[in-house]
């Protein structure tokens, strides 16, 4: 039952396909990051529109399982003319929604800094434009990261979704060698390991991350 | 767009939406009795076993939902485990909820004050007692948050079901859409419909927080009720 | 099982010591309590007065020496090859099923009203029936002056209600001995009587006490014994009166000293509290 050899074979496919899940994954961070970023802003602003936007946009992302957006976006683009190569489709889906959680983790990051602060530097004359870059940004990164490295987690754990779209990456490719070797367990443990490897590491650091923060805050 | 097709497959959508609710309910039931009963053992027992839990729990949080449920659905018979699809997506389900469970938990019975229980241990309270009448009713409160957030991913990940063909509404809906053609209003049903899942359970749960603050006088809700916005879906 | 020549005996602690770490915080410590004795532990704070008492009801468990309840060994059973193992829980409920505990902060359940407090382990552990537990939930509550709180919630009191419904809780169970943990540290000083006062009743009653208090007051007019701690190991113990008016060592006299300079002082300012 346990074949030594067809697993060694398989390897190489296996890493072929983390190795995807990987880009991926960091494609939709980044994207994510920046759409984040946008969506924050928003629902920081002092137009009450823009703010609702900003809700609204949280709301449906957040609310919507991501298997039915990436369903979604993968069966719609072709329907409005857009004809994305399915890779594209999977990460633009991995980006929205991440992008949603992104944006309430700043949020939180930015609401819990103290107003006092703030108004010290408008006294002292900085703009609002180098409060924000300055003062505000920098601290809110930092009191966040450990929460945003566990959204990176959370991100290569739902890549495994866009296997449903046909992208090779690290579960589809377990799945096609399950498939044919007929040896499922195996390959799905393998596939298994793997992403604990990565994740786990990403864990440990967020960890020793959140440490340092509490450390210097004490 | 026609949405006539979801009027003429009513009672096939009707049935998936039922084995939905059900592999949620199911789900949440199963991983918060397990949940609970991880966070319990962690709390008495020795290092190595306590050590093994870890292990556990760590090695369900770093894998995918999906790669769970196909090595129970797929991997399983090579270990003479034959799952219905049903039962696999159940047991998958639980499994996964039972290491947030657990956390929940964990931190649950860390917030009753240590005090509480040593009075309760000197009345000559067993540890069993303890925890039925003091630790859980009071954490409760606490955490009722947190339990409703995650009730809410819980759902959340159930279309995954679909994929080892359970027959649950994402199945039967993507079903009705690549038989007609009519991918996007099966899909916006399907969206709408996991949207509103979310939204009453969020609802439900704000309500539930409120009476029960309520009902533990105004302490205890001066915590809940901060923990709420802080845990509040937006 | 040895103590058939000190049948009255109620609490002992013999060559106990504990320690956290490195650190020795209990040094053979030898201790009796005979029944109806009270007994006030004093001493600097770090001295272990808190940490001996908790010994005594292996909320701490002791590192070694033997502490007695009413005879039975707490908290160990002597294994086959004379090494001692850990009690299970059960038997350690068992031995002291006989002993009650008053803690510093109290330590009410929240979320029950305070006659359900009182009735909880009456009703769950001694399996007594609702109405009846009612009724002696009802009688204790009145003997700590507190009848028409029953069905208030605890954090509706204030903390000298607290602590005096904790004390009913306690005596609910009928105990041979009750232990006390600084019952009024944690109190508003205009509290402080009104806890020391049930105290004071209980000890008439013939009630067995052991009392880790900061009350030197309380001390000289209730206790049949005080005893001195200091790091760890009891320096000095005899009657109130002696230990207070002329006390043996250096380390005692400079408590002592310290604790009439500090009263002293805020006497003169005329202000009432003193925290």
């Amino acid at each position: 039952m346990f074949d030594l050899a067809i697993l060694q074979q398989g390897l190489p496919l296996l890493i072929a396909g983390l190795w995807n899940t990987v880009w991926l994954s960091a494609l939709g961070l980044i994207l994510g990051f920046m759409l984040g970023v946008i969506v924050c802003s928003l629902r920081l602003s002092g137009r009450l529109a823009l703010r609702r936007l900003g809700g609204a946009y949280v709301s449906i992302f957040r609310g919507i399982p991501l298997l039915i957006q990436l369903l979604f976006i993968y069966y719609l683009l072709p329907r409005i003319g857009i004809e994305a190569p399915a890779w594209v489709a999977a990460t633009a889906g991995l980006a929205l929604c991440c992008g949603a959680y992104f944006a309430e983790i700043l949020r939180g990051g930015f609401i819990t800094l103290p107003e006092g602060q703030i108004e010290a530097s408008r006294l002292l004359g900085l703009n609002e434009w180098q409060i924000l870059v300055r003062i505000r940004m920098p601290q809110a990164l930092r009191s966040t990261l450990p929460a945003l490295l566990n959204e990176v987690i959370l991100l290569i754990k739902a890549s495994s979704l866009i296997s449903v779209v046909g992208i090779a990456e690290l579960t589809r490719s377990a799945q096609n060698l399950a498939a044919s070797t007929f040896m499922q367990l195996q390959f799905y443990m393998a596939a298994a390991a793997l992403y604990c490897v990565v994740n786990m590491t990403l864990a440990v650091l967020a960890g020793r991350m959140e440490k340092r923060f509490e450390e210097a805050r004490a | 767009m026609d949405f006539s097709v979801l009027t003429d497959h009513l009672p096939e959508i009707a049935h998936g939406f039922l084995i939905t609710l059900l592999s949620w309910f199911g789900g949440i039931m199963l991983g918060a009795i397990l949940g609970l009963l991880i966070a319990i053992i962690q709390l008495g027992a020795g290092r190595w076993v306590r050590a093994g839990l870890r292990v556990y729990i760590e090695i369900v949080r770093a894998t995918p939902f999906l790669v769970q449920l196909f090595l129970l659905y797929y991997g399983g018979p090579a270990l003479g485990l034959r799952l219905s699809p049903m039962a696999a997506g159940l047991i998958g389900l639980g499994i996964y909820g039972s290491v947030y469970f657990a956390e929940i938990f964990r931190t649950g019975f860390l917030s009753v004050p240590r005090g509480q229980i040593e009075a309760a241990h000197m009345l000559g309270m067993s540890p069993r007692t303890v925890i039925r009448r003091i630790q859980l009713p009071q954490m409760m409160v606490l955490i009722l948050p947190a339990l409703t957030n995650f009730t809410i991913v819980l759902g959340k990940e159930t279309p995954i079901l679909s994929i080892i063909t359970v027959p649950e509404l994402t199945f039967v809906l993507t079903g009705i859409g690549s038989e007609t053609f009519a991918y996007v209003e099966t899909l916006l049903a399907l969206c709408v419909g996991y949207y509103l899942m979310a939204e009453f359970c969020s609802r439900l749960g704000q309500r539930l927080e409120s009476r029960m603050g309520r009902y533990l006088g105004q302490q205890s809700s001066g915590i809940s009720s901060e923990r709420n916005t802080a845990g509040a879906r937006t | 099982m040895t103590q058939t020549s000190q049948q009255q005996v109620v609490l002992e602690a013999r060559g106990m010591s504990k320690q956290f770490g490195d650190h020795r915080v209990l040094e053979d410590i030898n201790l009796a309590v005979k029944g109806s004795e009270v007994v006030c532990l004093i001493g600097p704070s770090g001295s272990g007065k808190s940490t001996l008492l908790r010994c005594l009801a292996f909320l701490e468990a002791y590192d070694d020496g033997d502490v007695f309840v009413e005879g039975e060994l707490l908290g160990y059973d002597r294994g086959a090859n004379g090494r001692r193992l850990r009690s299970r829980p059960a038997r350690l409920r068992e031995v002291r099923r006989d002993m009650g505990m008053v803690f510093q902060q109290f330590n009410l359940w929240p979320h029950m009203s305070v006659i359900d407090n009182v009735m909880e382990a009456l009703v769950r552990v001694r399996g007594m029936k609702r109405d009846e537990a009612r009724r002696l939930a009802l009688e204790v509550l009145d003997k700590v002056g507190l009848p028409e709180k029953a069905d208030v919630w605890p954090s509706r009191l204030s903390g000298g209600q607290q602590q005096r419904v904790a004390i009913a809780r306690s005596l609910a169970m009928s105990p041979a001995i009750m232990l006390f943990d600084e019952p009024t540290s944690a109190l508003d000083p205009e509290l402080v009587g009104e806890v020391l006062q049930v105290m004071k009743q209980l000890a008439e009653e013939g009630m067995t006490m052991v009392i880790v208090t900061h009350e030197m007051g309380f001390a000289a007019q209730a206790a049949d014994r005080v005893i001195f701690l200091d790091q760890g190991h009891i320096l000095e113990q005899g009657v109130p009166k002696q230990l207070f008016r002329a006390p043996r060592t250096e380390r005692l006299a400079q408590f002592l000293q310290n604790y009439l300079q500090r009263n002293e002082i805020f006497r003169d300012d005329g202000k009432e509290g003193y925290r």
